[in-house]
């Protein structure tokens, strides 16, 4: 089943191309302009996570936060103020994360996975076409038969189904897999790549994109 | 040490001093006031002694016995002693081969006797003798009789004057031990009321020191620390003043740079997330014209950011030279662009202008005006009216700019001079604002050294009131 977002943004631009993100890797959205509407929504509807956004007309977005609290659904508060005051303020108030406008897609799809894993509301297995995934067993099929990948294969499979449809690159594949501190060549993502599209019969579907990197495509 | 232990010990020492040495002087005084008396009186009864005496001479003198002599002699100091036998006097007579012719002394004589020496006849010599416990009075004078010195020494106690000074002085020191504590206690409080009021100003100056600036000493007495209560507090009001004053520069300054970091990160979010969409995902046109569209108008909503900014700025720092001109020539000379701003929404712009000289800065009174235009325009509704009229009022020039629009209502009215502060969001943002607008005009008027008055009311429209003060005496010259 689609997880249920719902974006509190005021700014019709950044509402949009948030949406268009989620959308992109299989999230249901609905927008909402301002905090009175919002909270109207929230109660009205179940939302698995909600991205609020600070600085809203009518009810911000501290104060919507205090009434969302008891309900016990994931906020991530999105900011253009990186004050510590507004951090601070946002974490106390029961946010799970926060966000400083501007920030990039995958990040957010990042931190939005992170908060869901918490709350336990974690897909356990992710399926796309033939292949699937099931975390749980860190075990992966193609037509139900089982197939051996290594460690940073399977994380590699990983992060591009999480992020299906959305390019990275090199860098972002390393950082995400292999971790910050990986000081390796660009092109040990590019062996990992090719392997992966060998063992899983994903040459069409792992696109190579120009100048940025690899986008796993449906 | 402390002030009010100080005005205590040296006040108590003070008083102490002169309180004994007073007393002392007062007990001293007396008693040889006393001695005195008693010396004379002791004379003249020695002197008494003597002249019985010397009336008896010439009777002696016929008989020229010394048996008879001293018969006589004892009769007459039996006699005086007789009267005077309960004052502790004595009689001593003494020929001159000193023997002793008469005595009730009931204590040996002394042996040294230094006023008989070089005593001449009809002289009257004395001295104070302590004998055991008794202060004796000596007088002695030598009578010539037949040839013969006879010693009188008439002696008289004086030892209850003595006592006497004794006395006094033990009343004195019960006396000096109650009136000192007395003293000391009156004093303490009286030093501890006297530096109360400075006590309290001590504490008052401390907890402003820790911050609380709005403390004040509660102090209402005309005397010096009175005073120096009232002109602390003058201070203290002063500093106060001065520290809001910087606290709310500092909160205006962070909420200004608050402000600019939101103003300038949102239009970003946007570009840069529709930019990397683009160049990450899979679009279709809708998508990539929608992509394009959005990071036109949010780098549109930059420049006039950056625009406005950079005016403020501008602004800020820069010395502006005023020069006398006429507004409703600048009015005129702005109209043609001004009708390009109303003519989208179908908007009558109406002049209502006299002729009004004062010195100002051309380009900077464009701007306001400018900018109250466009302004007024984005509050109106398609078809509505703008009025630029200029006058003269008291004296003074006068901006005004009217339009029928939507109104403030009174909640935004005292913060709409505030840099990025929007009345209504949604609205400015579509039409590119950045919340700049007025608070140019406020800087501007500032330097014009004019007001800015605002008179709205919602749904019927606003007036804003440049006002300028009063020119100088051009303006009376020409009639």
């Amino acid at each position: 089943m689609k997880k249920r977002i719902l974006i509190v943004e005021d700014e019709i631009h950044i509402s949009n191309i948030i949406k268009m993100n989620l959308t992109l890797v299989g999230y249901e959205t609905e927008q909402v302009y301002d905090g009175m509407d919002a909270l109207e929504r929230i109660k009205g509807d179940r939302f698995d996570l909600i991205l609020l956004d600070v600085m809203i007309p009518r009810m911000d977005g501290f104060e919507l936060m205090e009434k969302i609290r008891p309900m016990n659904i994931p906020v991530i508060f999105l900011t253009a103020k990186n004050a510590v005051f507004d951090k601070v303020n946002g974490l106390k108030l029961g946010a799970d994360d926060y966000m400083v406008k501007p920030f990039e897609a995958i990040e957010l799809l990042a931190r939005m996975e992170t908060v869901l894993r918490r709350y336990g509301k974690e897909e356990s297995v992710l399926s796309f076409q033939n292949i699937e995934v099931y975390v749980d067993k860190r075990e992966v099929t193609v037509s139900q038969e089982v197939v051996e990948l290594t460690p940073k294969e399977y994380e590699l499979l990983l992060v591009l189904l999480k992020n299906k449809n959305i390019a990275l690159s090199r860098e972002q594949f390393i950082e995400k897999v292999w971790g910050g501190d990986f000081y390796g060549e660009t092109r040990t993502v590019d062996m990992h790549i090719k392997s992966l599209r060998k063992k899983l019969n994903l040459q069409d579907q792992i696109k190579t994109i120009y100048k940025i990197g690899y986008r796993l495509e449906d | 040490m402390k002030f009010w232990q100080k005005i205590c010990l040296f006040s108590i020492l003070t008083f102490i001093i002169i309180f004994n040495a007073a007393s002392i002087m007062v007990i001293e005084r007396n008693h040889s006031k006393m001695l005195q008396q008693e010396i004379n009186n002791t004379l003249s009864a020695n002197m008494s002694i003597n002249s019985s005496v010397n009336a008896v001479v010439p009777i002696l003198r016929i008989y020229d016995s010394i048996d008879y002599e001293k018969t006589v002699l004892t009769n007459i100091a039996s006699e005086f002693v007789r009267r005077n036998s309960d004052q502790g006097s004595y009689l001593d007579i003494a020929d001159d081969k000193d023997k002793t012719v008469f005595s009730n002394l009931d204590f040996t004589m002394p042996r040294e006797r230094e006023e008989r020496e070089e005593l001449e006849p009809g002289e009257i010599k004395y001295i104070l003798r302590d004998i055991g416990e008794r202060t004796l009075l000596f007088t002695t004078n030598v009578t010539d009789i037949n040839k013969k010195n006879y010693i009188f020494t008439y002696i008289k106690d004086v030892t209850p004057l003595y006592t006497e000074r004794m006395e006094q002085y033990t009343f004195f020191a019960q006396m000096d031990i109650v009136a000192c504590l007395i003293y000391i206690i009156v004093m303490f409080l009286i030093s501890k009321g006297l530096t109360k009021p400075i006590e309290r100003m001590v504490k008052t100056a401390k907890e402003i020191a820790q911050g609380d600036f709005s403390e004040r000493v509660q102090l209402k007495s005309r005397d010096e620390i009175g005073v120096l209560a009232a002109n602390f507090n003058e201070m203290a009001s002063v500093v106060e003043d001065k520290i809001n004053e910087l606290e709310r520069n500092n909160g205006e300054k962070q909420r200004f740079i608050n402000n600019i970091t939101h103003e300038l990160k949102t239009p970003l979010t946007s570009i840069i997330g529709y930019a990397n969409y683009m160049r990450s995902t899979k679009y279709d046109e809708a998508t990539f014209l929608e992509g394009l569209n959005a990071i036109y108008s949010e780098g549109k909503r930059l420049e006039a950011l950056a625009t406005k900014l950079m005016d403020l700025i501008l602004l800020k720092d820069h010395q502006f030279q005023m020069k006398p001109d006429n507004m409703m020539d600048i009015v005129m000379e702005l109209e043609p662009s001004l009708k390009h701003i109303v003519a989208p929404k179908g908007i009558r712009l109406v002049l209502e202008c006299e002729d009004s000289r004062l010195p100002l800065e051309k380009d900077l009174i464009k701007i306001v005006i400018f900018n109250l235009v466009d302004n007024a325009v984005k509050a109106s509704k398609e078809g509505g009216m703008v009025v630029i009229r200029t006058l003269e009022r008291g004296g003074s020039c006068v901006l005004e700019i009217a339009d029928e629009g939507s109104g403030i209502s009174a909640e935004h009215l005292d913060k709409i001079f505030e840099p990025f502060y929007m009345a209504d969001k949604a609205r400015t943002r579509n039409n590119n604002g950045a919340g700049l607008g007025l608070s140019i005009c406020r800087s501007i008027a500032d330097i014009h050294h004019a007001e800015i008055e605002v008179d709205s009311e919602l749904q019927a429209g606003t007036t804003i009131r440049v006002v300028f003060p009063q020119t100088q005496e051009e303006g009376g010259v020409n009639p």
